[in-house]
């Protein structure tokens, strides 16, 4: 029920009581009433001060203010769509940020209790890496008091053929309780028992929703059926639902089969990540803690060479973005520093247009507001600015970003699609526009309100000239703008010459004009080495007849992307203590080095004739030359590859050094080049190819003159040809596999720049802003410096001057905050130190000149003042 | 005093406290009755009286307030704040009488 009509009722009450009270006293109704009325006293009052308890009040002042507050900044578009555009800047960047780090970091997975799921990690002096071998997949899963739902899981990709079309499909091998482990949603059928995950179970495959649709039309009668996986038939027993959180994985998994790992299995040499669920009531440090004696333990009993290993659990989402989250704080500071300048600079103009104000303030004192009062009007002010520059912020930030977003960052999906705006984004922009309106309100609320009634209403406006104090308040503002706009202007700077290098970096090979894809070979007729040495020299024969192609090859990985590293032995030479060296392995068909264009330093190398049969041969590169034969001569020398690793690597016999080819950066752009070791496709041990084959699809690699618009889709057929119909993945160019692999770079030196470039406009805008309102306020003053004889250049030179000074105290104070802070920079940089001297010259010049551009445009003015209207001023 | 009227009559509307207010102090303090319900609101918000709907003597909705276990405490709280100050101001005039 209504309270006001209650209360209404309630007075009713009393005053008819009181009036039947005076009637038996003997008045007429009419006297009862009137006499009632006096002695209740003011009904309307009493109605009031209930409204004013409920605090509804509050809200209607509210209301008053920001309507007020719309009125006036309305009256005042100028400053208004200064401030609006310098907060739609500062906060729109954070916004941008935050819903990266809010899509990459902080969404939850979309799995039960997915807090309580941790990744088993490898640890060591040097970091962590989730790769697991099987028997240390087993040692974790007999924890069964710290763990539940222990499991094992790989991406491999095989062909599926049969029905219309044969594809690569990126295929999980997991263990059965891993879809309890994530909730997988069934939407058919049913998972894995769990005795089909056991050596030599069942052929049976779970399909994804996606896959489920694009290849069978959704249709329910596929369970049951039989599909061929990598040439071996799998049963469909169930199709998993379409929400399954599958983002943890890279590539997305299309159909999951059981990964059948032996539970008694020594074998160290294949791989699995494993993940689990903490038991209730483990925390993750006594997990940890655990895990240490678990780890001596397991090094005992499986003789584990590294001493210093040991076993971590991370939870699952912290292990997927490990690698992303510093560049993403660093990113995310940088964007807190623009902020900042921003509200520095609304600050300003707010404080520059409250001295404007003043009379307007002292007036609404006058007629008896509190200061209180008057506090709470400027902030609303602000918080309307800010709310407005969070909306527009919101729709720059998060839509400005997605542009941005093409990179390979975990969790943000295709084009950072992952990126949307939800509770935590519409939260964020809410609290940070609040922040800064008040962080930015605040300071010229509380000088605004503490003004002097009688002073400011006896002096006229004109000259209501700003007092040191706010000067001062104004100049310091100014000085830490240019402060930060310079930490961050060093910080993009170095990031743009970290990128510079990668790319004038020299890859050791040519990229231009190298076309590359990849085909998936497991569980094939190909998996024999005689096989798939017969099929690399058909494909290399047929790409090599297509138009325009000088070259052709093949080999096991496209360089920038993977590389295998083998430990090996040099023929003849004593072991040392520490275990063997290890060395990159590369296998390739003969004109590998042609294709791409890597020089032969010495000796030769591979030909036709280094077949299975012929003398076993390696090549190697200047780097292994240089580190393991500084003195003797490499080609008299004999390697024996892989030894102890796995049996498999055991029937790889000694191999003669053949020859010496260039450095390569395969391993990354950044990185230097390391030992490396080429051995022809056509002498692998039979062993060695098909796990080599299990792990990745072979590359083929094509060099044209130039590209005609065919070459791709013959390319494409030749290889399908050639192998009897097996696909191969979408033909990229070298440059585009080199553009892919800085794109982290790029992309960190690209937001870094746009940051600097805002920080530095916001803080010419602040100069700015501060001269133009110095010189107006000294009018007067200029005028009767120029009646007495200065000359426009004194004037102006004054002018610029007092903001050089302000400019070079705050570009001062930069430098030496940026000199320590750099230091944080130094993982993301390559080839540039990060006290950089070039970086620590240009950037304050920089600014420099951009502060005197800023000041320029008001010292002029200040020449143009004419003394006569200047003194006539009031 | 609103406080002391609930206390010693139990549960009243607005009229019957404006009454008792009215007898206990022999018409010396004349106020707008009004500012009654002011008082009420109050000690409302500081949980010190609580109410319920009743029937007025003349069969009229009212509500009935009546003070709560807070309200007693804060009530004698407040009585011996009083006394103490009427005990001083009682004093002072001891002293002020001779001369």
């Amino acid at each position: 029920m209504n309270r006001e009509k209650e209360f209404d009722d309630e007075l009713e009450t009393h005053l008819s009581l009181l009036i039947e009270k005076f009637t038996r006293q003997g008045m007429t109704p009419e006297d009862a009433f009137h006499a009632a009325r006096r002695q209740f006293g003011g009904i309307t009052q009493v109605k009031q001060q209930r409204r004013d308890s409920t605090g509804f009040t509050q809200f209607g002042i509210f209301a008053n203010d920001v309507g007020h507050a719309i009125r006036m900044l309305w009256k005042a578009p100028g400053f208004t769509v200064m401030a609006v555009a310098a907060l739609t800047l500062g906060i729109g960047v954070n916004i941008a940020i935050f819903s990266v780090i809010n899509a990459v970091i902080l969404r939850p997975l979309k799995a039960p209790d997915a807090e309580r799921i941790v990744r088993f990690l490898n640890t060591n002096s040097y970091g962590s890496s989730p790769i697991a071998s099987f028997p240390q997949f087993n040692a974790w899963s007999r924890q069964t008091t710290l763990f539940e739902d222990v499991s094992a899981h790989r991406i491999d990709t095989v062909n599926l053929t049969g029905g219309l079309y044969p594809e690569q499909v990126p295929l999980a091998r997991v263990s059965a309780k891993f879809f309890r482990l994530f909730g997988a949603p069934v939407a058919l059928g049913r998972t894995f028992n769990p005795d089909e995950d056991v050596p030599a179970g069942a052929k049976v495959v779970v399909l994804s929703y996606e896959l489920w649709a694009r290849r069978f039309g959704r249709d329910p009668k596929v369970l049951g059926t039989s599909l061929v996986l990598g040439s071996e038939p799998h049963t469909v027993i169930g199709v998993l639902g379409p929400g399954f959180d599958t983002e943890q994985f890279d590539p997305l998994p299309e159909a999951w089969v059981p990964f059948q790992i032996d539970p008694h299995t020594n074998e160290r040499g294949s791989f699995c990540a494993v993940s689990g669920r903490l038991k209730p009531g483990v925390t993750l440090a006594t997990a940890n803690a655990e895990l240490r004696s678990i780890a001596n333990e397991y090094r005992r009993t499986l003789l584990s060479p590294n001493p210093r290993a040991t076993f971590t659990v991370q939870p699952v989402r912290d292990a997927m973005v490990s690698e992303v989250r510093p560049a993403l704080l660093l990113l995310a500071a940088a964007v807190g520093l623009v902020l900042v300048i921003a509200c520095a600079n609304v600050a300003n103009l707010m404080l520059a247009r409250a001295t404007g104000r003043k009379r307007e303030i002292a007036i609404r004192a006058a007629v008896g507001a509190s200061r209180g009062r008057i506090l709470r009007q400027l902030l609303t002010e602000g918080l309307v600015l800010s709310l407005v520059g969070g909306a527009l912020g919101l729709a720059v930030g998060m839509f400005g970003i997605r542009g941005l977003l093409a990179v390979h960052i975990p969790r943000i999906g295709e084009n950072g699609a992952g990126v949307n705006l939800d509770g935590r984004v519409m939260a964020f922009t809410v609290l940070i526009s609040l922040a800064t309106g008040i962080l930015f309100g605040l300071v010229p609320a509380l000088q605004a309100s503490r003004t002097d009634l009688t002073d400011t209403l006896k002096e006229t406006s004109s000259r209501s000239g700003s007092g040191l104090h706010q000067t001062r308040a104004r100049a310091l503002f100014v000085m830490s703008e240019m402060a930060l706009a310079l930490v961050l202007l060093v910080g993009a700077a170095l990031l743009i010459r970290t990128y510079t290098a990668l790319r004038a970096v020299n890859p050791g090979f040519e990229t231009s004009n190298v076309l590359a894809t990849q085909m998936s070979l497991t569980a094939t007729r190909f998996e024999k080495t005689a096989a798939m040495g017969q099929l690399v020299r058909d494909g290399v024969e047929r790409l090599r007849a297509l138009p325009g192609v000088t070259a052709a090859s093949s080999a096991c990985c496209i360089p920038l992307e993977t590389v295998w590293q083998l430990p090996f032995f040099i023929g003849g030479r004593p072991q040392n203590g520490s275990g063997p060296p290890f060395a990159g392995w590369t296998f390739i068909a003969p004109e590998y080095f042609d294709t791409f264009k890597i020089p032969v330093v010495r000796g030769r190398a591979f030909l036709e004739s280094d077949r299975a049969g012929a003398p076993a041969v390696v090549i190697i590169n200047q780097a292994m030359a240089q580190r393991f034969w500084p003195q003797g001569d490499p080609l008299s020398d004999r390697l024996i590859i892989g030894r102890g690793i796995r049996p498999e690597y055991e029937r790889d016999g000694p191999r003669q050094i053949v020859g010496i080819v260039g450095d390569v950066r395969d391993t990354g752009l950044s990185s230097r080049p390391r030992p490396a070791m080429y051995v022809p496709i056509a002498q692998l041990p039979d062993d060695v190819n098909v796990i080599n084959l299990r792990l990745l699809p072979i590359a083929w690699f094509v060099r044209v003159r130039s590209e005609h618009p065919s070459t791709r889709s013959s390319i494409e057929s030749e290889l399908r040809e050639a192998s009897g119909g097996l696909p191969v993945t979408r033909i990229r160019s070298m440059e585009e596999v080199e553009g892919q692999s800085t794109a982290r770079s790029r992309f960190e030196m690209t937001l870094m720049t746009i940051f600097g470039c805002s920080a530095v406009l916001l803080a010419a805008i602040g100069i700015y802003g501060l001269m133009a309102f110095a010189v107006e306020q000294r009018t007067q003053e200029i005028g009767i410096r120029l009646a007495l004889g200065a000359g426009p250049s004194a004037v102006r030179n004054m002018v610029i001057r007092q903001a050089m000074r302000l400019a070079l105290a705050g570009v001062a104070a930069g430098i030496t905050a940026a000199f320590g802070l750099t230091r944080l920079l130094s993982s993301f940089l390559f080839e540039v130190r990060p006290r950089d001297p070039v970086v620590f010259i240009a950037s304050p010049i920089l600014l420099v000149v951009i502060a005197l551009l800023a000041a320029w445009v008001p010292a002029r003015r200040a020449t143009r003042v004419d003394p006569v209207n200047a003194l006539r001023w009031e | 005093m609103i406080l002391k009227a609930l206390d010693s009559m139990g549960s009243m509307h607005g009229y019957g406290i404006a009454r008792r207010i009215e007898q206990i102090s022999e018409d010396v303090l004349k106020l707008n009755e009004g500012t009654v319900y002011a008082s009420l609101l109050r000690l409302g918000q500081k949980t010190w009286i609580s109410w319920e709907w009743g029937v007025s003597e003349n069969n009229r909705k009212a509500k009935f307030y009546s003070i709560t276990k807070a309200g007693r405490k804060q009530l004698a709280r407040e009585t011996e704040d009083w006394e103490r100050i009427s005990g001083v101001v009682t004093r002072m005039l001891r002293f002020a009488r001779p001369q």
